[in-house]
């Protein structure tokens, strides 16, 4: 993967980014603004992406709606993540029973069916943003756990962990200055392939009712509203789900190329495929 | 996705194969479990009423106090929680409150629908994810990729009840080749399989797409090219054993996922599975029902990812064999 | 592997092959049979068991109901009971019809009646229909008539009675509860050929039913939970009936030529209930009616109903005993909203509306829109529906100001909506006055239908000073059907199979 195609997926989330936080001075309209004479208006017009079913304008709800998406994902794709790699790297370096009664945990806590979860998540902490966030992160902090234990059993098998531990280095900064390098870049790779399946899962709460509060606008709300309407009423799920795609994509390439950069693994082996011949190189995964 | 054959590769390693090994991890598979279905039990218990759901509309307080009575949930919490252990060990998980059956017999009843929609969808995204990873991987860089790779990304950036929608439209109102809903034979079942594998193809084409390219930096591989074999042969004779391992665990993963139920899917098409169930009855607070479906799904999860584990070694002697590869 | 590999990809051509030699599912379809999607499979087939529309739509075509209604004037009719009367104020005496069997050919009697009114009054059986019927101290069979005693004189007896299914006593004591609900045996139009859990149940035309002859020999009643799917059903032929459509879903429907929308207005009446106990800003009456004068109740109808609608004047329907056609509409008045805002020093209050997914989120939020534009800031909490229930009717009453709700008693009377709704200490009501309770308590006890009216006319009078609650619209039941089905619904939403006809 070359800096140019790394370049154009970053400039995509930095779009969506800037959207998010100057959306009021892009929207053209008040997301929440109820029209009931003007619902369902085709694009064009006065509404450049149409209206929805009560007569909000989807542009603006696309655009706000940036902001609640992109929030929910970071914040489930961060507190998951965090959460997951230190659950990980503690079994992992604690290994022995310990760690694997953690690592069994783990396994049953990703048995456990999503929406059961979910419902009970928002069940017994009531609905609303921060919830949609706490709910995400519990389903899938097991993730980032699975991949953080195993990189920290490759870290404590090699040789510069050996040698810090028998120096006597305490086992914390072992783990802060030897390990979690050799972490973080996996749990990485994991957090930007979940970034886009975040906001599905948001999506899937919404339909189930037990996304985002309404009026909020987030891409999923605004998706699952527009499911009845996919035979009459294209625009209320097209743009939204177009807004989606993109994140998605852009998310699942810098996964890529973050990973082909900072996988350890792979590292090693760059300076190899350099000094390879150029048909060779190209077949190396660097 | 790289750090999955990683996690493989170790924990081939990690398998002294032995009876042993396996009753421990069952111990703490049994262990973990207890846990699970401890908390489930009480945060269910915490958010809602199955009697205030199950009385009409114009029910007087009295009366719902009346159905909680009958359905025992007017005892203090810890007795409810010993006779559902009690009842658990000998494998009964209570009736449904809702539909006055045995828990175990709903899901009984709606296995075989989410069975055959879950081996359907992971055939299908086995069979599409694997083709697009080593094709993209082959191909990489190349127009092949370029084209592929957003078709498989395509699926995976739709929530499934639009996927599922649009296939209704097209395949069912439009052209009516297929039936929209329920279930009436195999035609049934394409469209929702369909659904279901759009969303995990792309994480399998994902792993396998990297684990050839991992297997193509590898010695063997070159050496087998400096022989002049051609990319067709390698393909098959290398690269499909060794990169079949992290395909393996994804598509453990998956399986393990689509048996819980596909909520979204099950929904949009009408499929009576345990997705469906599972929806029902803890919207019902059908506290028996939901207790006995994360039972079964922890259980079902848990012996999936055991199998994997043991399919590793059948499939990759070399790797066992100390990695040697 | 690479067996392996090419397994699966014949697996999966298999799959692709099928796809090919495809037939319409219509074509299966024998000209007798049709297909009815509602949204959920029903919860039991025992009648004495659940009433829930989805449910009570499959079970009361195996059974024969005690009364029924006519569909058209919605005035309780002969069915099973073929006349009765009331012989003391408590005591009512009704003639059972002769020849009628159960389909596995025993006789019913007068003694199966009064077994299923016992049977639901009986504690140990745990009937989640219990409150209709508590009234009734007990039932008996005398010289061939079923007599019903009441603890107090009950102007609604008859309307619950109507919903009253008949189950065969001796067999249901022979199987017991729970096989009886699996294998469900009753003398009414159809029995139960299949059931498969929690996706359809097939009935099928009774042989020996004793009403005219049906034309529907088979039906199919499929759950299909999504609207969109239902409508795609209909769409595709794969459905001859939906029940429980939107108005929007309506309009898509009718741009197809071999579909039509058939509606009625039913008792189902849309409506606002405030907290007037503990809900902050809405325990001011000047708030409620300031509330209640911000409401854009015809863009409602017309916009967001698409017309599926009736406007009301209080809290019930015209179609329900009681309703005073007199009383002036709810008036949409913003500015002088504001003003009363202003006096009740609630300008710019923060109200907590409490609702589930399972209230139209549109309505909902037009309301929010509305109260919004009069200057109260309103914050929609919607969780799923037990925890709302939960909250909503704990006694504390500790749930927010406002909620949005839809209710049906399948009474057509004004009791069985004030009552629950309004009066002191029942669950739904968040609202206490004295003289209303004493007025309505009345009004269950009067038999007299003028008596009963003036009562009402009380009633409303109260509700219209107080303002615990205001009717938003009379809803209107939608079904979407195949042109080939010949079929009128009716307002209290039964779908009675043998009143439908193909072509």
């Amino acid at each position: 993967m070359n800096r140019r195609t790394m370049l154009i997926p970053l400039a995509v989330l930095v779009m969506y980014v800037v959207a998010a936080v100057f959306a009021p001075l892009l929207a053209p309209d008040d997301p929440n603004a109820v029209t009931l004479a003007r619902r369902l208006l085709p694009p064009g017009g006065g509404h450049l992406l149409g209206t929805d079913a009560l007569g909000r304008d989807v542009l603006s709800r696309v655009i706000f709606g940036t902001r609640i998406s992109l929030l929910v994902a970071a914040g489930a794709v961060l507190t998951g993540g965090v959460f997951g790699v230190a659950v990980g790297v503690i079994a992992g370096w604690r290994g022995g029973r310990i760690g694997a009664v953690i690592m069994r945990l783990v396994d049953v806590v990703l048995s456990v069916p999503f929406f059961l979860l979910a419902i009970l998540v928002v069940a017994v902490l009531g609905p609303s943003l921060l919830n949609v966030v706490v709910c995400l992160a519990l389903v899938r902090w097991p993730r980032y756990a699975r991949v953080a234990h195993s990189a920290t059993l490759q870290a404590r098998g090699r040789g510069f962990v050996t040698a810090a531990t028998a120096t006597g280095a305490p086992a914390w900064w072992i783990v802060l200055r030897h390990v979690l390098p050799e972490v973080l870049p996996v749990a990485i790779v994991v957090g930007t392939l979940e970034l886009g399946l975040m906001v599905i899962y948001e999506a899937s709460l919404s339909f189930l009712g037990l996304g985002v509060q309404p009026p909020t606008a987030s891409w999923g709300s605004i998706l699952s509203d527009g499911q009845q309407y996919i035979a009459s009423a294209w625009w209320l799920a097209a743009f939204p789900g177009i807004a989606l795609f993109v994140l998605v994509l852009a998310a699942n390439l810098l996964g890529d190329a973050a990973r082909d950069r900072l996988d350890p693994a792979k590292r090693t082996e760059i300076p190899k495929a350099r000094r390879g011949t150029r048909r060779q190189a190209r077949r190396q995964p660097a | 996705m790289a750090a999955i054959a990683i996690s493989a590769r170790r924990r081939v390693r990690a398998l002294p194969a032995g009876p042993r090994y396996l009753a421990g991890r069952l111990g703490q598979a049994v262990l973990a479990l207890f846990g699970v279905t401890t908390i489930v039990f009480f945060a269910l218990r915490l958010s809602g009423d199955p009697a205030r759901l199950l009385v009409p509309e114009g029910a007087s307080a009295a009366d719902i106090e009346r159905v909680r009575e009958q359905l025992g949930l007017t005892d203090p919490l810890w007795r409810q929680y010993l006779s559902f252990l009690g009842g658990a060990v000998h494998g009964d998980l209570g009736f449904s409150y809702v539909q006055n059956r045995p828990a175990t017999e709903l899901i009984a009843e709606r296995l075989p629908y989410t069975a055959n929609l879950a081996v359907a969808a992971l055939l299908l995204s086995i069979v599409f994810g694997v083709t697009v990873g080593v094709v993209t991987a082959l191909k990489r860089g190349r127009w092949q990729e370029r084209a592929l790779m957003p078709v498989v990304l395509v699926g995976q950036a739709m929530p499934a009840f639009w996927t599922g929608l649009l296939l209704i439209l097209v395949f069912s109102v439009g052209l009516r080749w297929l039936p929209s809903t329920g279930y009436d034979g195999p035609l049934s079942l394409l469209l929702p399989s369909v659904t279901l594998a759009s969303l995990s193809a792309a994480a399998i084409a994902r792993v396998t797409r990297g684990s050839v390219l991992e297997q193509l930096s590898r010695d063997y591989v070159r050496t087998a090219r400096a022989k002049g074999a051609g990319t067709g042969r390698i393909v098959l004779r290398h690269l499909a054993r060794n990169s079949a391992i992290p395909v393996l665990t994804v598509a453990g993963l998956e399986l393990a996922n689509l048996l819980g139920g596909a909520v979204v899917t099950e929904v949009i098409f009408a499929w009576p599975g345990l997705g469906q169930l599972t929806i029902q009855s803890v919207s019902a607070r059908d506290f028996p029902v939901v207790q006995a479906i994360v039972v079964f799904a922890s259980a079902v999860y848990i012996g999936i990812n055991l199998l994997t584990d043991l399919l590793y070694g059948v499939i990759d002697r070399r790797v066992t064999v100390g990695g040697a590869a | 592997m690479i067996q392996r590999s090419l397994a699966l990809v014949a697996a999966a051509l298999c799959l692709g092959a099928t796809a090919c030699g495809i037939q319409p599912a219509t074509a299966q379809r024998g000209p007798g049979t049709i297909v009815i999607d509602t949204a959920n499979y029903p919860s039991t087939l025992d009648p004495g068991k659940q009433y829930d529309t989805d449910t009570y739509s499959v079970y009361r075509n195996i059974f024969d109901q005690l009364l029924r209604r006519d569909p058209k004037t919605n005035k309780v009719v002969p069915w099973l009971a073929t006349d009765w009367k009331q012989t003391e104020p408590t005591t009512w005496r009704f003639t059972m019809r002769r020849g009628v069997t159960f389909s596995d050919g025993s006789p019913l009697t007068a003694g199966d009646a009064a077994y299923s009114i016992n049977r639901i009054l009986d504690k140990d059986y745990g009937s989640q229909q219990y409150a209709n019927f508590s009234v009734i101290t007990k039932a008996t069979a005398e010289g061939g008539d079923l007599v019903v005693r009441t603890k107090v004189p009950s102007p609604t007896l008859l309307s619950y009675l109507t919903t009253l299914s008949v189950v065969p006593e001796a067999y249901v004591r022979r199987v017991g509860d729970k096989q009886f609900a699996v294998k469900p045996v009753g003398s009414g139009a159809y029995t139960l050929q299949e059931a498969t859990s929690g996706s359809e149940v097939v009935l099928r035309a009774n042989p020996r039913w004793w009403g005219p002859r049906t034309q529907i020999r088979t039906a199919v009643f499929r759950s299909v939970p999504n609207v969109a799917s239902r409508v795609a059903d209909l769409q595709s032929r794969r459905a001859d009936l939906a029940t429980g459509l939107t108005p929007d879903a309506a309009d898509q429907i009718r741009r197809d030529k071999n579909l039509a929308i058939r509606s009625t207005p039913t008792e189902r009446v849309a409506y606002l209930a405030f907290n007037t106990i503990k809900g902050g800003p809405s325990n001011d009456p000047r708030v409620r009616r300031a509330i209640s004068e911000a409401i854009d109740y015809r863009a409602l109808i017309a916009n967001l109903q698409r017309g599926y609608a009736k406007p009301i004047n209080s809290l019930v329907t015209p179609l329900a005993f009681g309703y005073d056609t007199s009383r002036p509409g709810y008036r949409h008045d913003p500015a002088h909203a504001k003003q009363l805002l202003r006096e009740a020093d609630a300008a710019g209050a923060k109200l907590v509306m409490a609702t589930s997914p399972s209230f139209d989120p549109q309505i909902v939020q037009a309301i929010q829109a509305d109260l919004s534009a009069v200057g109260l800031r309103v914050e929609i909490r919607n969780s799923d529906q037990a925890t709302y229930l939960k909250k909503v009717q704990d006694p504390s009453r500790d749930w927010g100001s406002i909620r949005f709700g839809r209710w049906s008693c399948s009474c057509l009377d004004a009791d069985g909506v004030l009552y629950p709704l309004f009066h002191t200490g029942e669950i739904w009501s968040s609202y206490s006055s004295r003289d209303f309770d004493r007025i309505v308590q009345q009004g269950r006890e009067t038999t007299d239908p003028e008596r009963r009216k003036a009562l009402y006319r009380q009633a409303f009078d109260v509700l219209a000073r107080d303002l615990p609650g205001v009717g938003l619209f009379q809803t209107y039941a939608i079904y979407g059907a195949n042109t080939r089905l010949r079929w009128t619904p009716d307002a209290v939403e039964s779908l009675f199979l043998d009143q439908m006809k193909v072509s």
